[in-house]
């Protein structure tokens, strides 16, 4: 291809096929192109800019050097909502991930189709519903004293729990919420990997002898890991960018307990207009992010050839 | 384990039928409180113990978001032009794209291929400061362009369309090439027209993610006029929450109405597509 252009340069530009062909293909992807330049590639290395910049859209900017990065490392509030997003990330990918995979396994074990199917529907549907509607409707079910949570827990001699207003059950009802939301997507993807797995061999390890457990355990999680590892990555950069869940239901609070570190970007941006520092923090999320999905890649390639 | 083997039915099939219609009673029951809330007059919106199935059917509650001063239409209205535009841009700026990188051969293909594919490790909260900047330079602050604008291109998209045209046999293009069909011809007549499951698979997966999107409405748009309905219904539930949950549920379950009706229609796309998405990373 590189040959033939080579080649014909210096010539009148004649119009071969192949050069036809490299047209037309440059003309298609021009809208993709022009978009991604525009609304990815500018913004992106003009937010690394606008992160070493003192930047407000009240005020004119100054060059600052590493100041918002330095600023950092003292900044309280960033710890707290590092740690706060760290701890809905290991609790909402360790239960979104179990869940769908316990349920994925009983969708697989015998079962009607019809029932099969009945069941994966409802468990996917929340995944299609917006997570404002979804927060809407559970800020009802979380109330204190008219909540249908705290109604069926006081049958289990529970008392009435603060959801909402307790600085430690307010993280909880966002990633019971979130598990309820979201296994759904874990559960289909665990059931596909599940049915990809040939039936001969359980066949031949039960003719062995081996029980369920063993079954569970040498065949299934084994084979079953490349898609293991993809719910995992997949769902922590997910979780990392929780944001929607959060500020229907608790909008940060009570004080900062529930606040994520997208919620804090977009408060430090468009709230209070400190976009330099903003800029510098989503920085930091985007490196845990580009590590991810770095090490997803490189992980997949060595696992991707299991049959 | 093991569907075909030929034994009865054993206790560890019962414990986990159990289990999967708990999980099940579980998953539906927030739904079906939402359902049967929406339906009960106002002073039993609290009502404990919860009823699950409607017990009075106030359909008028279905009416009060509208006679509110809230502009429910204009939020449905609203909110379904973002999500049609945005529908409609990416799949064609997807196909042209996915059909060129799969079917055309041009220099650096593979590595402007590659640079779009890596966009996707960029979070949306990386970008959204020079956009908003972008756009306020624009005038387009309060305006719905500020949001279908950069959703008209999607690097998903393009990827999901590339593999399914180059999964077409090539025999089909030389048979159109031998008819002297140009590439143009060849894209619109032969690898168009047999698309169609992927363009739904996309236009799905867009239209709901578009359709429930919160964030970026919630950056750029600031006028009753101009909410979506996500906004305006998060922010009902602020006005009258405490004092009307039937009506909030009313307004819920008609915004739920599309995504689910879609389901229904084309539950089997939805689930293939996503299975695929997943397992292939």
């Amino acid at each position: 291809m590189r040959r033939t252009t080579m080649h014909k340069r210096g010539m009148l530009p004649e119009i071969t096929p192949k050069r036809r062909e490299a047209i037309v293909g440059y003309l298609f992807i021009l809208p993709t192109y022009v978009g991604f330049v525009i609304f990815i590639l500018y913004p992106l290395i003009e937010s690394i800019r606008i992160s070493f910049l003192e930047f407000s859209i009240l005020r004119e900017s100054t060059y600052i050097g590493l100041d918002n990065y330095a600023h950092m490392l003292g900044d309280s509030r960033l710890r707290i909502v590092y740690m706060n997003t760290i701890i809905f990330t290991l609790f909402a990918v360790f239960f979104n991930a179990g869940v769908g995979l316990l349920l994925a396994v009983m969708l697989n074990r015998r079962l009607p189709t019809l029932m099969r199917n009945l069941y994966r529907s409802v468990f996917f549907f929340p995944v299609l519903v917006a997570h404002t509607y979804i927060a809407v409707i559970w800020r009802f079910l979380y109330q204190q004293d008219t909540g249908v949570i705290n109604y069926y827990l006081s049958f289990l001699g529970i008392e009435a729990i603060p959801w909402l207003s307790n600085v430690h059950w307010a993280m909880a009802a966002i990633i019971i919420m979130d598990v309820w939301k979201n296994t759904g997507f874990a559960m289909l993807v665990f059931l596909a990997g599940l049915q990809s797995i040939p039936h001969e061999y359980y066949e031949a390890a039960q003719l062995d002898g081996a029980n369920e457990r063993q079954l569970f355990f040498r065949i299934t999680i084994p084979l079953l890991s490349p898609t293991i590892f993809f719910i995992l990555v997949i769902f922590m950069i997910g979780a990392l960018q929780v944001f929607d869940t959060i500020i229907v239901l608790t909008a940060g609070g009570p004080g900062d307990a529930t606040r994520s570190v997208v919620l804090y970007i977009w408060e430090l941006a468009f709230r209070n207009f400190n976009m330099g520092y903003a800029a510098a923090v989503s920085m930091t999320l985007f490196a845990i992010i580009l590590v991810l999905t770095a090490l997803q890649f490189v992980i997949s390639r060595r696992w991707v050839h299991y049959e | 384990m093991g569907r075909k083997s030929k034994r009865g039915i054993t206790i560890s099939d019962v414990v986990s039928y159990s289990l999967l219609t708990i999980a099940a009673i579980l998953v539906a029951m927030p739904l079906l409180w939402m359902f049967s809330t929406s339906l009960r007059p106002t002073s039993e919106s609290y009502q404990l113990p919860p009823q699950w199935l409607p017990t009075e059917f106030r359909w008028e509650n279905y009416l009060a978001p509208f006679d509110s001063s809230v502009p429910f239409v204009q939020l449905f209205i609203n909110s379904m032009k973002i999500t049609l535009a945005v529908t409609l841009g990416q799949l064609v700026t997807c196909s042209l794209a996915g059909y060129a990188f799969a079917r055309l051969r041009f220099p650096g293909r593979e590595f402007l291929f590659l640079l779009l594919l890596a966009s996707l490790m960029v979070p949306g909260q990386v970008t959204i400061i020079p956009i908003f900047l972008l756009m306020r330079s624009l005038g387009l602050i309060d305006n719905h362009l500020a949001i279908i604008l950069p959703g008209l291109i999607s690097a998903f998209g393009v990827f999901l369309m590339r593999q399914f045209f180059k999964q077409m046999p090539q025999e089909l293009f030389d048979a159109a090439r031998v008819d002297g069909a140009g590439h143009i011809r060849s894209f619109l007549q032969i690898a168009l027209p047999l698309a169609g499951p992927a363009l739904a698979t996309l236009g799905i997966i867009t239209f709901n993610a578009i359709w429930n999107s919160y964030f970026l409405p919630l950056i750029f748009l600031n006028s009753w006029d101009n909410f979506t309905l996500p906004q305006g219904i998060a922010l009902l539930t602020g006005y009258m929450g405490a004092g009307n949950p039937s009506v909030v549920m009313a307004a819920v379950t008609m915004a739920i109405l599309p995504v689910l009706a879609v389901f229904l229609v084309a539950q089997r796309w939805i689930i293939e597509a996503l299975t695929r998405a997943g397992i292939k990373g």
